[in-house]
């Protein structure tokens, strides 16, 4: 006799959402996870929870609150206060045991930070990891294979994780119904945070902390860290963004007079220029920086890497200029521009400025 | 622990995307047409795992877990300097997922014997995870230290540098330990003389070369089957969906004088309708 048919439906655990603060400073991340796990958990029918590792975490727990979090556990000790392996490991995985049934579904940011962190709660559960998802749901699963016997049957309420894959050219749905937590981290900038809202009630749940001499072999000496919350890259509809090919902070002169040229725009970077100490970390677009999605991305000396492209790929219309014909931005711009910097871009300043002086005359014509 | 020390360097055969051969019309691979590759983050592991040696003494094992081609990177390793490669193959290993890739890992590692450090690329570009280095790291019990970009080891102490959002963090982390290589390390080095040498030798000396590249199986590694392939996997891919072609559409403009490149591009990506607002 097969299970074929067979409705599997496990108990309601909770949707958990594990925050991330770096220095004190909650991640935009853990927002978006709330609004992503809101969504999840209403379907689901369950509590969306949240676990908070750190020091001194009132004002934070509040924030997670007014974000929509059902209930939050506070893991609160001086040695949690920046981010270690061994440490917070040891805090989510004691959670988990004490909890009566497993969450449901648990979801990190796909961070430096969540992707340190995801696999090995994952590894230690034997549970299933999606990485860097872009979408989120749940919904039901037949599976047929008969492959593994006990496997066969009718998943009520799976998570779907949606990522990209083969380079951003499929979309994948991966589903691991058969034990609980489904994990999954995803990608800063995709998912929406709730509007926040100080009437919103939560329980506070707070969480015995207990680190083992062994979560001491690795140590923080240091966290280094610039935060630039000036400029309004996200809002732009057109970003000049230039790289390491503009040879000095100098460079970026011309990217300001380009960018100068159309209403509503900003200068973007690559990393490399910014550790370089070219322009300040506010610019960075990328993995480690900023997602934008503007409607024109002109990109100058950037040569693609995959942690910048996972900041936008999504543009709607990308221009690149770069010397090197090979270089893998021009496997996934719309236009590629084979040429050096210093000659195109005066150029299209130059043109740019007197088709805009054209249309003022025309204007100001009409306008009479 | 002191010094030499015995360095892993875990590596894996991907498909070259670059080439268009094996490419299905619906995006996805099929591994059997598809060129092959040593993954290029990969890359900056064997350097770290090299450069360790280098400068503090050792002896190098690359590790791989992939059907038999596989052992052309363990040869390519071996012409950059690896001492020694030890192949994981096994039809049951068929369809793992991270979990079970990382289960089989460990228990690979575990046979070959004592190290002090695991070196793991950042992550692959077919799997794309960058989860098995920490999850094996966990199954070993081991410290990690993820997208680290530089290091040192000083009293049998790694000294790290790994990056975070906005900046970076320092590390101090006790041997033994697990790292995985940002690609902003520095780039591999050209193949060694004697290295290149020593695998052309090997490529005529079958008898000579299973001294130098030992392939093994789940039963020899101890490894439990059940645990492995598309059994031990607790994820599977229910859909693909196309979502564009990457690479291929960028339409190229090279080889005018620049007043004709712009105006070129101008008219061709309408940017003058950004102008106003
Ligand atoms: C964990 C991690 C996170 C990261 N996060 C990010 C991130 O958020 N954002 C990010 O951008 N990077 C990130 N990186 C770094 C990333 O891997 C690349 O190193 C970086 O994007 C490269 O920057 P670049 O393109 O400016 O420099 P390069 O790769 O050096 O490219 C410079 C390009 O300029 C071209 N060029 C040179 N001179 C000229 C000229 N005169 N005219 C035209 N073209 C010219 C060259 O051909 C080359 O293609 C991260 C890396 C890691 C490991
Ligand atoms: N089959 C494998 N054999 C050896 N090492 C692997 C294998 N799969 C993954 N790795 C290691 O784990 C890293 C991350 O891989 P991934 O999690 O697939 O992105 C790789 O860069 C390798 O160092």
């Amino acid at each position: 006799m097969t299970d074929e048919g067979k409705k599997i439906s496990s108990p309601k655990g909770e949707v958990l959402v594990i925050a991330e603060q770096i220095l004190g400073e909650l991640q935009p991340v853990t927002l978006e996870l709330l609004g992503a796990g809101r969504y999840l958990s209403d379907k689901l029918g369950s509590q969306l929870t949240c676990l908070v590792m750190g020091h001194n975490l009132a004002e934070i727990t509040e924030k997670l609150v007014s974000y929509g979090a059902d209930a939050v556990y506070v893991a609160d000790h001086p040695d949690l206060t920046c981010y270690r392996t061994l440490t917070y490991r040891r805090v989510v995985v004691d959670l988990l045991d004490s909890l009566a049934i497993p969450p449901h579904i648990c979801l990190l940011g796909s961070t430096t930070t969540g992707r340190d962190l995801a696999p090995r709660i994952a590894a230690h559960f034997e549970t299933g990891l999606t990485a860097d998802c872009t979408e989120l749901d749940v919904g039901p699963y037949e599976h047929k294979s008969k492959v593994d016997p006990s496997k066969v049957g009718i998943y009520e309420e799976c998570l779907y994780a949606i990522r990209p894959s083969f380079g951003e050219s499929l979309k994948a749905r991966i589903l691991g119904p058969w034990k609980n937590p489904q994990m999954a981290t995803t990608r800063p900038g995709q998912m929406t945070p709730l509007k926040p809202d100080s009437n919103r009630q939560a329980k506070i749940i707070p969480v015995q902390v207990s680190i083992k001499p062994e979560d001491n072999r690795l140590i923080v000496a240091e966290t280094l860290r610039e935060v630039g919350k000036g400029i309004k890259l996200q809002e732009a509809d057109v970003i000049v963004a230039g790289g390491y090919g503009l040879g000095s902070a100098d460079g970026f002169q011309l990217m300001n007079q380009l960018a100068a040229c159309f209403p509503n725009s900003a200068v973007g970077s690559s990393r490399k220029v910014v550790d370089l100490g070219w322009i300040p970390y506010e610019h960075q677009v990328g993995q480690t920086g900023k997602t934008v999605r503007p409607k024109v991305y002109i990109a100058c000396g950037i040569s693609g890497a995959i942690q910048h492209r996972v900041g936008m790929s999504k543009s709607s219309l990308i221009i690149a200029i770069n010397k090197d014909v090979d270089a893998p931005i021009f496997k996934f711009a719309h236009h590629g521009i084979v040429g050096d910097i210093f000659q195109i871009v005066p150029e299209m300043i130059r043109q740019l400025e007197s088709v805009k002086s054209d249309k003022e005359v025309q204007t100001v014509v009409s306008t009479h | 622990m002191p010094a030499p020390y015995e360095i892993f360097v875990l590596v894996k055969q991907v498909p070259d995307q670059g080439s268009k051969a094996g490419l299905n019309p619906d995006g996805t691979i099929d591994r059997a047409k598809a060129k092959r590759m040593l993954n290029p983050f990969d890359r900056y592991a064997l350097q770290a795992a090299l450069h360790t040696k280098k400068c503090y003494g050792g002896r190098v094992t690359a590790i791989s877990m992939g059907p038999p081609p596989a052992v052309e990177i363990l040869m390519e390793a071996l012409e950059h300097g690896v001492d020694r490669g030890v192949l994981l193959s096994d039809r049951r290993l068929a369809a793992s997922d991270t979990l079970a890739t990382a289960y089989a890992l460990f228990k690979t590692v575990t046979w070959v014997g004592r190290f002090d450090l695991i070196f793991c690329g950042l992550q692959t570009t077919d799997g794309d995870t960058a989860q098995v280095g920490p999850q094996l790291a966990e199954r070993l019990g081991l410290p990690q230290i993820t997208y680290c970009q530089d290091f040192k080891v000083e009293d049998d102490k790694v000294h790290a540098e790994r990056i975070i959002e906005g900046g970076y963090q320092k590390l101090i982390s006790e041997l033994p330990v697990l790292i995985t290589v940002a690609n902003s390390y520095h780039p591999l080095d050209y193949k060694s003389f004697r290295g290149a040498w020593r695998v052309q030798q090997l490529l005529r000396n079958q008898e000579e070369q299973k001294k130098y590249i030992q392939t093994v199986d789940l039963d020899l590694v101890g490894a439990d089957p059940e645990r492995c392939g598309l059994k031990g996997s607790p994820t599977i891919v229910a859909a693909t969906e196309k979502v564009g072609e990457i690479g291929g559409n960028c339409s190229m403009h090279e080889g005018h004088s620049p007043t004709d490149l712009v105006s070129e591009v101008l008219d061709a990506s309408k940017l003058k309708e950004f102008l106003t607002v």
